[in-house]
């Protein structure tokens, strides 16, 4: 399946400078529409007042965290569907497990490339 | 603490064995004071042997203040501690503004317009230079980072020294409620933030994760 480069995209990072290269890097393969949010809570709220095609996320941010979100996006039969990528710090094998678990679609150890981030969201909507 | 001997006892009882019929005021002052004499000897022991413990303990208090005075806690708390965290500070902040003014000039060149070649160079040219001039804030993050590092080695190297004195043994538990609810979360949610080399998996581990 193509990715639809008109879809809306939320980026979720407590880090403006974090947020700033997610979206300059989107940009560069394409999407237009990039919204982002400061945590998971404010990402909830938007997720819910728009329908996003992608969710990027960061895990370590407060007071909710990029786990907390995937999980509350899973328990959402709204949301339930939203392609859901982690992209984080957080690198120990218990995290990616746990990520999997709560049904995350994939994972992205910072830091990482351009090309990481695309092969990732291609294989995302080619599942 | 002092055991007392039969010995001490010797007039008390010469004095109870004695036949009395009819008990007087006298008798009884008479026996306080054969009481009095007789346990002497008994509590002169036992003053020695406290004070000897008392000045043990009094001892280790001493070398215990001197241990804490060689702690410098005041020069650490008032001084050193912060001026660590303002040089965090800094180095934050320094970085910040750097990836700032680069990620700028990465931006501006790449919505440039390249249809003219001549005013397109001309711009990287420019970019470029002010993209170097903010990597210089390596060089002063270094020296700060380095300042940090010496603070953070002499806490250690007084607590280290304090502890192997005391000869302390750490015990469970938090100090505050709101260190407890720290450590809480960060177990709870799995934060254990970025891992040293080695110490987590890389980006191909994962990706054999999600094949």
């Amino acid at each position: 399946m193509a990715v639809d480069m008109s879809m809306p995209v939320l980026v979720v990072d407590d880090y403006n400078t974090m947020i700033r290269i997610i979206r300059n890097l989107l940009k560069q393969l394409g999407f237009e529409d990039i919204d982002d949010a400061s945590d998971g809570s404010a990402a909830l709220s938007k997720l819910r007042e728009k329908k996003y095609g992608l969710v990027i996320s960061d895990w370590n941010m407060e007071p909710m965290t990029g786990y907390e979100l995937l999980k509350e996006v899973r328990a959402d039969p709204g949301l339930n569907k939203t392609p859901f990528i982690m992209v984080t710090a957080e690198s120990k094998t218990e995290n990616v497990i746990a990520a999997k678990k709560a049904g995350v679609n994939n994972y992205i150890v910072k830091p990482f490339n351009a090309q990481t981030l695309k092969t990732k969201i291609e294989a995302v909507f080619a599942e | 603490m002092a055991i007392a001997d039969a010995s001490h006892f010797d007039r008390l009882v010469d004095f109870l064995k004695q036949k009395r019929e009819n008990v007087t005021f006298h008798d009884i002052i008479a026996l306080a004071e054969v009481s009095a004499q007789s346990l002497q000897s008994f509590f002169q022991a036992m003053d020695a042997k406290v004070y000897g413990e008392l000045r043990e303990i009094a001892g280790y208090i001493e070398t215990m203040r001197h241990e804490i005075g060689a702690l410098q806690v005041n020069d650490l708390k008032n001084s050193r501690i912060p001026a660590a965290g303002e040089e965090l500070g800094a180095i934050v902040q320094a970085t910040e503004a750097a990836t700032h003014t680069i990620m700028e000039c990465a931006e501006a060149v790449m919505g440039a317009d390249a249809s003219d070649p001549v005013a397109y160079k001309a711009l990287v040219d420019e970019k470029m230079m002010v993209i170097f001039e903010a990597c210089s804030f390596q060089d002063i993050t270094g020296q700060r980072i380095a300042k940090v590092v010496e603070t953070l080695q002499h806490i250690e190297e007084r607590v280290s020294r304090f502890a192997d004195v005391m000869q302390a043994k750490d015990i469970d538990g938090f100090l505050t409620r709101s260190e407890r609810e720290r450590a809480e979360r960060k177990e709870k949610f799995l934060l254990h933030g970025p891992q040293l080399a080695g110490g987590g998996v890389d980006q191909a581990k994962v990706d054999e994760m999600f094949p």
